[in-house]
């Protein structure tokens, strides 16, 4: 692809918060609002967790699919999500340092409906 | 504010020729439907058939923040055709052929090359394209093969509504004079028409803090005479600006 003229850069804003449900962490993550659903994403010593919240109420992990895609500098990695209990989801033994970009996609087993975030870790 | 909106409109004057609506170009474009994306075919409240049209899309394709392409498919969910990507996306774009039309005098159109209607008075084959930028951008927005026609921003989108925003329409990868832009087509699709300047260039204020589509219509003159008689490229840009959180 060619650069459009002139490149100038453009930047949007973020995706818009819109708090329907408790936007504070619960697990002592990170938080991205993504219309009135909550992600969150909690590194570990042990990896990775995932909880999601949709208008107040938990999403039950057991019925989606999802992964991450994780850019650090120039390398771009994807990692399977593990559904878990209620509505976490994991992915063991996987560090993601600051600065990362870590997109989100979860899949909806019945809908095939999809729902993205990105975070860029702190 | 009766200073800022004059200012505005003055703008918007300087940049281009308003024009009177000479087209109802139906278009495509990109919304979002119960957070998935959506291609909408239609114009101004009309989201029409999408479904029967899906088997003329094509070319749709999707990039993340830097650019990278990412897997896009197109997915029929009841009347609604959804775009599924792979990964969260940043720009994501479509091409419609919408098929070769010939006018009665009567004023009907019917989908027929005039070779095959000898008392047509006006025959072209009409192609829609359409780019969504998703956001956020790390890269300026590049220029895409398969919009033949397309709007590109240029500099940064506000985050507020009435700020002036200058688009470059490109035909064939090069900035294109005589494009025609309306700032809204879902909501105010009867609007004058605004030509691109000699540098493509259109300056309008952003119209909604919420969904965005602009239209641009360029013709391009016809290589198969005996059949149609022009091309109408219809391309629109589709962004969002964010609202205010809930309080």
């Amino acid at each position: 692809m060619k650069c459009a003229i002139a490149c100038l850069p453009l930047m949007l804003a973020a995706s818009p918060a819109l708090a329907h449900g408790d936007d504070k962490p619960r697990h002592g993550g990170q938080v991205v609002e993504v219309g009135d659903t909550i992600f969150e994403l909690v590194r570990a010593k042990g990896g990775v967790s995932l909880y999601v919240m949709e208008d107040g109420d938990e999403v039950p992990a057991s019925g989606m699919s999802g992964k991450l895609v994780v850019t650090t500098g120039a390398k771009k990695t994807e990692i399977a999500l593990t559904p878990a209990a209620r509505n976490q989801f994991v992915a063991k033994g996987v560090v993601v340092a600051p600065g990362s970009k870590v997109g989100v996609l979860l899949i909806d087993r019945q809908t095939q409906a999809r729902q993205t975030a990105t975070f860029v870790i702190r | 504010m009766a200073k800022r909106t004059t200012l505005i409109w003055s703008t918007v004057l300087s940049a281009g020729l308003s024009i009177p609506t000479m087209v109802d170009a139906h278009g495509i474009w990109f919304a979002q439907r119960a957070k998935q994306i959506a291609i909408i075919y239609g114009i101004g409240g009309d989201d029409l058939e999408a479904v029967k049209r899906q088997p003329n899309m094509e070319s749709v394709q999707a990039w993340d923040a830097e650019l990278n392409p990412i897997r896009a498919q197109l997915r029929t969910a009841g009347p609604v055709v959804l775009v599924d990507t792979d990964a969260p996306p940043t720009i994501v774009s479509a091409v419609l052929q919408n098929g070769t039309w010939s006018k009665l005098p009567d004023g009907e159109f019917v989908k027929k090359a005039k070779d095959e209607v000898p008392n047509s008075v006006k025959s072209e084959t009409t192609i829609k394209y359409a780019t969504m930028i998703k956001g956020p951008l790390a890269k300026p927005v590049p220029l895409i093969p398969a919009q033949t026609l397309q709007i590109v921003p240029v500099g940064t989108l506000p985050d507020k509504l009435g700020t002036p925003m200058t688009y470059r329409v490109f035909f064939k990868g090069k900035p294109v004079a005589g494009a025609t832009i309306i700032n809204d087509m879902v909501n105010d699709p009867d609007a004058a028409e605004i030509a691109t300047g000699p540098d493509g260039a259109v300056t309008l204020p952003v119209r909604n803090q919420g969904l965005n589509v602009l239209r641009a219509v360029y013709v391009s003159p016809s290589d198969q005479p005996a059949k149609i008689d022009r091309y109408e490229h219809t391309a629109t840009l589709s962004f969002t600006l964010p609202h205010a959180p809930e309080k």
